[in-house]
């Protein structure tokens, strides 16, 4: 039975959050903790420019998505929200890889 | 600290340039070189921020000298980066040509050209780095540097980086998040984004030793390259004599993580063997490495 898109953008945040924690070495951050509108650079979750190679990674290995504009890359990395909309709009089978 | 950086940046202004061009024009490279004594001397006497800023360095590299020794000693500093100006200058405006060996270049090129991906250059303020593109042309490759196109307007111009006829572009740390999406895509489409690596701006940075005592040395490159599987090349250069200079790009760092918790570790341990590298070559050449800042202060 195919997924709705809410089942689907849930999935995706979930695995995000998890993943982040995972890779940028949050510690004393569990992925519950972070919120999906909380942002990301900066403000928010405090993640800096040398986490958004972790990021920019992240989603080449495991979604096989490049951001090259980076004009929309401002858009794309604001929040939990905006980059798993991002990863839903470009992918074909919403599933992330290993 | 603002004022202190535009002081040392503001050494070198258009003018300034002018008058080397004209002597250069004029007399060659014993008219230009020549005034460049008088020059030197004047910020020598009147240029305090940088004469304290490379104190430290003298202190550390010449331990047993004295205080006019070191004196001169930036003297000697002011003169040779002056010289290396002159000398990209004379490049530039095709007035001639220097003598370039390049050691490492086969395994540059190999490594280039095994995959799709480019490679970090990880380079320092030493020699002359327009000589060292110049010798770098053969890759074929465009060179992304990731520097501030304002640092200094006029060095900028004179050495016209960033036109769009040359295979030498910029990218700003101050655009979004720093400069680093722009540097990874210039490496996944294979080409070379070269990153200063003695000097933090204000990065982040991490203490490792060199000459004598705990130095901060940027780690962003290894941070970059570890997570991107993609080798840091050493990029070092060096004026042997009047005419010649030596570009190495002979040693190179393969940053890869061996485990998730030791990653902090892992990196400075990479940034340690850059300052290593770099410690021997200014052991050879003391007065070639123009970094006009006390990399050893806590908070620099």
């Amino acid at each position: 039975m195919q997924k709705s898109k809410s089942e689907e953008l849930i999935k995706i945040k979930r695995d995000l959050k998890e993943r982040l924690v995972r890779e940028l070495s949050l510690e004393d951050i569990k992925p519950i903790d972070i919120k999906d509108d909380e942002i990301l650079f900066g403000e928010g979750l405090g993640l800096d420019s040398l986490d958004a190679v972790e990021i920019v990674v992240l989603l080449q290995r495991n979604y096989s998505l490049e951001v090259k504009d980076i004009e929309k890359g401002r858009e794309i990395f604001y929040s939990i929200d905006t980059l798993a909309n991002y990863i839903y709009e470009n992918t074909k089978s919403n599933t992330p890889g290993p | 600290m603002a004022q202190k950086v535009d002081l040392v940046k503001k050494r070198g202004n258009r003018l300034g340039f002018w008058f080397f061009r004209v002597f250069l024009k004029i007399s060659g490279f014993s008219g230009a070189y020549g005034l460049l004594y008088v020059v030197c001397l004047y910020y020598l006497i009147l240029d305090r921020t940088a004469v304290s800023a490379s104190m430290a360095y003298m202190k550390r590299r010449f331990k047993t000298h004295n205080i006019f020794q070191r004196i001169f000693g930036i003297y000697r500093l002011f003169i040779s980066q002056g010289k290396n100006l002159i000398d990209r200058y004379y490049v530039l405006s095709g007035q001639g040509e220097f003598d370039i060996e390049l050691r490492g270049y086969d395994r540059l090129y190999a490594l280039l050209n095994h995959t799709q991906k480019g490679v970090i250059l990880l380079t320092a303020h030493v020699g002359n780095w327009q000589v060292t593109m110049a010798g770098l042309e053969r890759l074929g490759k465009t060179v992304y540097l990731l520097m501030r196109p304002e640092d200094n307007i006029a060095v900028k111009d004179v050495l016209q980086v960033d036109s769009k006829k040359e295979k030498i572009r910029i990218i700003s740390p101050e655009n979004y998040l720093s400069g680093v999406i722009e540097a990874m895509n210039a490496i996944n489409q294979g080409d070379i984004v070269s990153i200063m690596g003695d000097r933090g701006y204000g990065y982040d940075t991490e203490k490792v030793f060199f000459l004598g005592g705990e130095a901060n040395f940027p780690y962003g490159a290894f941070r970059i390259a570890a997570a991107m599987q993609c080798p840091v090349v050493v990029l070092l250069s060096a004026k042997v004599s009047a005419k010649s200079y030596f570009v190495d790009v002979s040693h190179i760092i393969e940053p890869r993580y061996s485990s998730k918790d030791k990653k902090q570790e892992e990196i400075r341990g990479w940034v340690q063997e850059f300052a290593r590298i770099l410690e021997n070559y200014v052991a050879r050449y003391p007065f070639q490495w123009f970094v006009f800042s006390d990399i050893w202060e806590e908070n620099n």
